[in-house]
């Protein structure tokens, strides 16, 4: 069994929300990550769903520190990498990158790939200007663009291409875990393809470890080894892949996987959904109990007055669920 | 039956000064009442223009129509006076748009902005508006529909707001609905409820619904009939069945398996690789030649001619394919 490298434990993100000026009643909090824990094997990929606003991006910046986390804990091969300062931070942080989804907002457009690539090299390595070209190279070459992009500006490049730039930045530091969040939302679906069958090769090449962010279930069911699904803040379940999707036991979980629409029009229109009313409720005044209660079709009275944990399913530690009503077994 | 719409021939392109930019080049296709017609393509295939164009809701210049009819009813759309266009455009085809915020005004009350086109296009007095704007509120699933009339744009979720869309374009009860990436925004879970809505509306009013999406999920739930674009062309168009199971264009079937896919374990998805050309640059032959694996010498010097497969499946391609 692989050695687990991330383990995150009971983190949380509390946004301060600032109301119309002249109110004075109590500072209200908006409670984007409340409470996740779970764990990383090294070259695992966990990909992460759940609608718009439960809490996946600020997830995933908190743990490379990007936002302040409230409280809770990021183990990085043992080390809590949110408790270190100083030199002991930047002699880290190279180790934990991010992938954005936006290839075009994240390039500084006045600055040619080469610079692009060198800036985070610069900073964190001593090499001389022929091994910094040389490792440039290389990682060019492992996203698959030419050498002659080196010259060019982010804006002469394809929203595809930029984002092989993003990624050849993202791992010239060669680091073991990267969190990418919606990495190919933004791209048609043929380049989406050609950037997803990257992320895979060059995971398996390097053994990353990898956190996946996205609101595409098909997409992270191609390109995860496990799912984390979130509502309003919290995993409400994680398992294997196959577990989730071949026999998801969280009524959210359902839901999701049940409204993907599927491109085969004989199955996709004899399809039965797992029926979900209205929408995603405010995390400002989350609803009590299971706060799932207002929208799941099997709620019971009890699931409005208690906060369901995560459990175990099947007797596996590996696939947990947070229903009162979910069957175990 | 007799099409309600009926694009032949359609050309409309943009003047730009880094070139002529040939955004809709020659489609055809017919739409017929009561039924969805699905519009797929990457982006910049041109999808969204070639609606907007003929509804003259781009400046011109830079675009530029260059030939074709686009008939509505057996009347061309292109040769109609700016008043007559107003007559049909927002009354009896309405539109939907991926992004409701540019579409909704922000400083208007939601039931001002709903009852608008009532007031112009049906001569309602303004009461009777504001009743049927209720009801229509109620139809999208709106709970509380009386007091979300006086609501503003930005009080509603991105759902709601789209719902309200919706809502504003079937007031004046339309016989064609355009929906270009309506639900494109949204969560899988509220997209779902909105094209069921969809669905229910068209089951009662039998509109015609003409719907642009790059997803081929939501295109296999709903399109009877679907037009596959590529570089302002049209590749393919057939029934659902046609496009899915027995497509005869290249470009569709790489298009088909190189989507993820929720139902299926796919170890390594099948690439099309490239990208999309430049369409102010575009070779003389077919479009997709540089990245097609069925590719021949002709394709890159003429565009192929329709080919018929089956009745009402047409490809354009030389390539013969595996049935
Ligand atoms: N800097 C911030 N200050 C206050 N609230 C924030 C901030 N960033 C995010 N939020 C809120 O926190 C909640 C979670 O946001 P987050 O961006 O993490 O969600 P997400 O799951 O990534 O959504 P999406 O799928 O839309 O990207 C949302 O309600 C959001 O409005
Ligand atoms: N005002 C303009 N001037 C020049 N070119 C334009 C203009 N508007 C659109 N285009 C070009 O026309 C082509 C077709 O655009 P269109 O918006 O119809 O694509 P689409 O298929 O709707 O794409 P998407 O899926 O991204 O919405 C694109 O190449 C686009 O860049
Ligand atoms: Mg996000
Ligand atoms: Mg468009």
């Amino acid at each position: 069994m692989n050695p687990t490298v991330v383990k995150i434990s009971d983190l949380k993100v509390h946004y301060p929300i600032r109301k119309g000026f002249f109110s004075f009643g109590k500072p209200q909090t908006l409670k984007a990550v409340d409470g996740i824990s779970f764990e990383l094997k090294e070259g695992e990929i966990l990909g992460l769903v759940g609608e718009s606003g439960c809490g996946k991006s600020s997830l995933g910046r908190a743990i490379i520190r990007l936002v302040d986390a409230t409280s809770g804990k990021v183990d990085i091969q043992g080390i809590d990498f949110l408790a270190l300062k100083g030199k002991a931070l930047k002699a880290k942080r190279p180790q934990i990158q991010m992938i954005f989804q936006d290839p075009y907002a994240s390039l500084d457009p006045r600055m040619t790939v080469f610079d692009i690539l060198a800036e985070p090299v610069k900073a964190h390595m001593k090499l001389s200007s022929k091994e910094l070209e040389e490792r440039i190279k290389k990682y060019l070459e492992l996203v698959n663009l030419p050498v002659k992009a080196l010259k060019k500006y982010p804006h002469e490049f394809s929203g595809g291409q930029r984002q092989r730039i993003c990624i050849a930045r993202a791992l010239i530091l060669e680091p073991k875990i990267v969190v990418a969040d919606e990495p190919v939302s933004a791209l048609d679906v043929s380049v989406q393809a050609q950037i997803l069958n990257l992320l895979k090769d060059i995971q398996q090449k390097l053994n990353l470890t990898m956190i996946f962010i996205s609101h595409n279930l098909s997409v992270v069911k191609y390109i995860s080894d496990r799912i984390a699904v979130m509502y309003l803040g919290k995993i409400v379940e994680i398992g294997s892949r196959q577990d989730i999707f071949a026999s998801p036991r969280h009524p959210y979980t359902q839901a999701l996987i049940s409204a993907v629409p599927i491109p085969d029009p004989k199955t996709e229109r004899n399809r039965v959904r797992v029926p979900l009313i209205g929408e995603i409720p405010s995390p400002i005044n989350p609803p009590s109990g299971c706060t799932f209660h207002t929208r799941c079709p099997f709620a019971v009275a009890h699931c409005k007055e208690a906060i369901p944990r995560l459990e175990n399913v099947a007797q596996n530690p590996a696939w947990q669920v947070s229903c009162w009503e979910a069957n175990l077994v | 039956m007799k099409p309600i719409l009926e694009i032949k021939n359609f050309q409309a392109h943009f003047h730009t000064r880094r070139g002529i930019v040939k955004a809709v080049d020659d489609i055809s296709y017919q739409i017929l009442p009561g039924e969805t017609l699905g519009i797929v393509g990457e982006s910049g295939s041109g999808k969204s223009v070639s609606q907007l164009s003929y509804l003259r809701l781009l400046p011109s210049p830079p675009l530029k129509i260059v030939g074709g009819e686009v008939l509505f009813h057996g009347k061309d759309l292109l040769k109609m006076t700016a008043e007559e266009l107003r007559q049909v455009r927002g009354n009896k085809i309405s539109m939907i748009f991926q992004e409701p915020m540019t579409s909704l005004n922000p400083y208007m009350k939601v039931g001002t902005q709903l009852i608008e086109p009532l007031l112009i296009h049906r001569g309602h007095s303004q009461e009777e508006a504001w009743k049927k704007g209720i009801l229509e509120l109620k139809r999208v699933g709106i709970s509380d529909p009386e007091k979300a009339m006086s609501k503003y744009p930005h009080e509603f979720s991105g759902g709601m707001r789209q719902r309200v869309m919706i809502a504003m374009a079937l007031t004046t009860d339309p016989e064609l609905l355009i929906a270009d990436e309506p639900t494109t925004a949204l969560d899988v879970t509220v997209q779902a409820q909105i094209l069921d809505i969809l669905k229910n509306i068209q089951k009662q009013t039998k509109m015609a619904i003409l719907l642009i999406t790059h997803d081929l999920g939501v295109i296999a739930g709903l399109a009877d009939h679907v037009v596959v674009m590529y570089a302002g062309r049209v590749f393919e168009k057939g029934t659902a069945a046609d496009i899915f199971e027995k497509s005869q264009h290249p470009y569709s079937r790489a298009l088909l398996k190189s989507t993820p896919r929720i139902d299926a374990i796919q170890t390594q998805l099948p690439v099309i690789a490239g990208t999309i050309p430049d369409l102010s640059k575009l070779p003389p032959g077919c479009p997709f030649y540089d990245r097609c694996e069925n590719r021949m010498d002709i394709c890159r010097s003429v565009f192929p001619p329709k080919k018929a497969i089956d009745p009402g499946h047409e490809t354009y391609c030389y390539a013969e394919m595996s049935r």
